[in-house]
C-alpha cells in the first residue's frame, strides 16, 4: 500500500503533466487562431463551399480546444482538493 | 507568381502549419497524467479529476480530427481552383501524379475516356478502397463519387438510414461513394452524438464500468456491417464514449487507417439509433456538436 507521501508525489507529477498539456493546448489554440486569421484574409469573399467547410472545421477545432482547457482546469481543481484532503 | 498562386501558397501554408504537433504533445502529456492518476486511484475511490481529464483528452482528440478534416478540405479547395496541394499550378494531364483522392469539384472523366496513364486508380480513390476493405465489399467502377452528398452530416444521415434499413449493400454503397473529405468528416460530426445515444441505451452517462457492456451490445452488429474493421478501432471509439483514456497500442500494432475511426463512428451511431428504435433527430444533423462534459 502506498504512503500518503507517495500519493502526493504522484499527483504532483500528474498535475505537472496536465500543466504541460495545457501549455501545448494553449499554443495550439494560438496557432489555430493565426491560421484562421490568415485564411480569412486570403480567402475573403470566396464563398466557396469547401472553404466554408474548412473554416467551420477550424472553428470546431477551436471550440474543442477551449472545452479541453476548461475540462483540464476542473481536473486540476479536483486533484488539488484531493491532495488537500490527504 | 500569379494572384491565384499566391493565394494557393497561403492556403497551403495554413494547412501545413495547423497545430497537430502541439495537440500530439498535449495528448501525450494528458495520457501520462491519466496513467499517474490511475495508479493513485488504486488507493482511493476519489476520482480526483480523472473523469474531467478523460473529457479533456476527448476534446483534444476531436480537435485533432477537425484539423485533419480541415486539411483535406483545403486540399480539395486548392485542387478546385486548379492548384496542386503544394500551391503550384496543377500538372497537365499527361504528367499527372497519383493523387490523394479526387476532390469534389473536379469533374469525373468523360465517358469512354481511358484510364490515366501511370495512375493507380486505388491511389485516386483511397477512401473507397478502404471502405471496401472494411465492409468486405468490392470497390468497382460503378462507385463514382456521389455529388449530392456535400457534407458529412448528410452522409451521416444516409449511413444511419442504411443501418436502420438493414440493407448492408446500401450502407456500403453510401460509404464507398462518399468523397474522402466528406467521409473523414464523420469523425467530427458523429462522436458528439455517440455519448448521448450510449447514455440512453445504458440509462446513465457512460462510464468506465460500462465499456464491457457497450462492447457486448454493439460489437456483433458492427462486426456484421464492417467485417474488415480491426478490433482496436471499435475499442478506441468506445473508450472515448466512456470517457476513458485511449487503449494502449501494442508495439507491433499499426496506426489505424485514417478512414477507420470515421466509418466506425458513423456506423456505431446508426447501430445505436437502431437499438433505441429511433431515427437521427432532424436537428442532430444540423446542430453544432454538443459541448461540455457529460458525467
Amino acid at each position: 500500500m502506498a504512503s500518503v507521501a507517495e500519493l502526493k508525489a504522484a499527483i504532483d507529477v500528474a498535475l505537472q503533466q496536465i500543466g504541460d498539456g495545457q501549455t501545448a493546448v494553449q499554443a495550439a489554440g494560438e496557432k489555430l487562431a493565426e491560421a484562421q486569421q490568415t485564411l480569412a484574409g486570403a480567402l475573403e469573399g470566396s464563398g466557396h463551399e469547401t472553404v466554408e467547410a474548412a473554416q467551420a472545421s477550424l472553428t470546431q477545432a477551436s471550440q474543442e480546444l477551449e472545452e479541453c482547457l476548461a475540462a483540464t482546469l476542473v481536473a486540476v481543481e479536483q486533484a488539488q482538493l484531493y491532495v488537500a484532503s490527504l | 507568381m500569379s494572384i491565384i498562386e499566391d493565394i494557393g501558397a497561403q492556403v497551403r501554408a495554413v494547412a501545413d502549419e495547423l497545430p497537430l504537433a502541439q495537440l500530439a504533445v498535449a495528448l501525450e502529456k494528458f495520457g501520462q497524467a491519466t496513467e499517474r492518476l490511475r495508479w493513485v486511484r488504486q488507493e482511493s475511490a476519489n476520482p480526483m479529476g480523472a473523469p474531467e481529464l478523460s473529457a479533456a483528452t476527448e476534446h483534444a482528440e476531436t480537435a485533432g480530427y477537425a484539423l485533419r478534416v480541415a486539411q483535406e478540405q483545403l486540399s480539395a479547395y486548392l485542387a478546385a481552383i486548379g492548384l496542386a496541394a503544394d500551391g503550384a499550378p496543377a500538372p497537365k494531364a499527361d504528367e499527372r501524379q497519383p493523387r490523394h483522392d479526387a476532390p469534389r469539384e473536379v469533374a469525373p472523366p468523360a465517358p469512354g475516356a481511358g484510364p490515366e496513364q501511370g495512375v493507380d486508380p486505388t491511389a485516386r480513390r483511397w477512401w473507397a478502397v478502404r471502405v471496401a476493405e472494411l465492409t468486405g465489399g468490392r470497390e468497382g467502377p460503378s462507385d463514382e463519387p456521389d455529388e449530392q452528398v456535400g457534407d458529412s452530416r448528410e452522409l451521416l444521415r444516409r449511413v444511419v438510414t442504411g443501418v436502420r434499413s438493414g440493407d448492408r449493400d446500401r450502407l456500403h454503397r453510401e460509404l464507398r461513394r462518399a468523397h474522402a473529405d466528406v467521409g473523414l468528416g464523420l469523425a467530427a460530426v458523429a462522436p458528439p452524438l455517440l455519448r448521448d445515444l450510449a447514455g440512453e441505451l445504458l440509462g446513465h452517462p457512460p462510464r468506465a464500468d460500462d465499456l464491457g457492456r457497450l462492447r457486448r451490445e454493439l460489437d456483433g452488429r458492427v462486426r456484421d456491417l464492417l467485417p474488415g474493421l480491426p478490433p482496436p478501432v471499435l475499442d478506441a471509439l468506445l473508450t472515448r464514449v466512456c470517457r476513458m483514456p485511449p487503449p494502449r497500442r501494442a508495439e507491433d500494432q499499426e496506426q489505424p487507417h485514417a478512414a477507420d475511426p470515421a466509418v466506425t463512428a458513423g456506423v456505431v451511431t446508426g447501430v445505436l439509433l437502431d437499438r433505441l428504435g429511433r431515427d437521427l433527430p432532424a436537428d442532430a444533423v444540423e446542430r453544432e456538436p454538443s459541448r461540455g462534459a457529460h458525467g
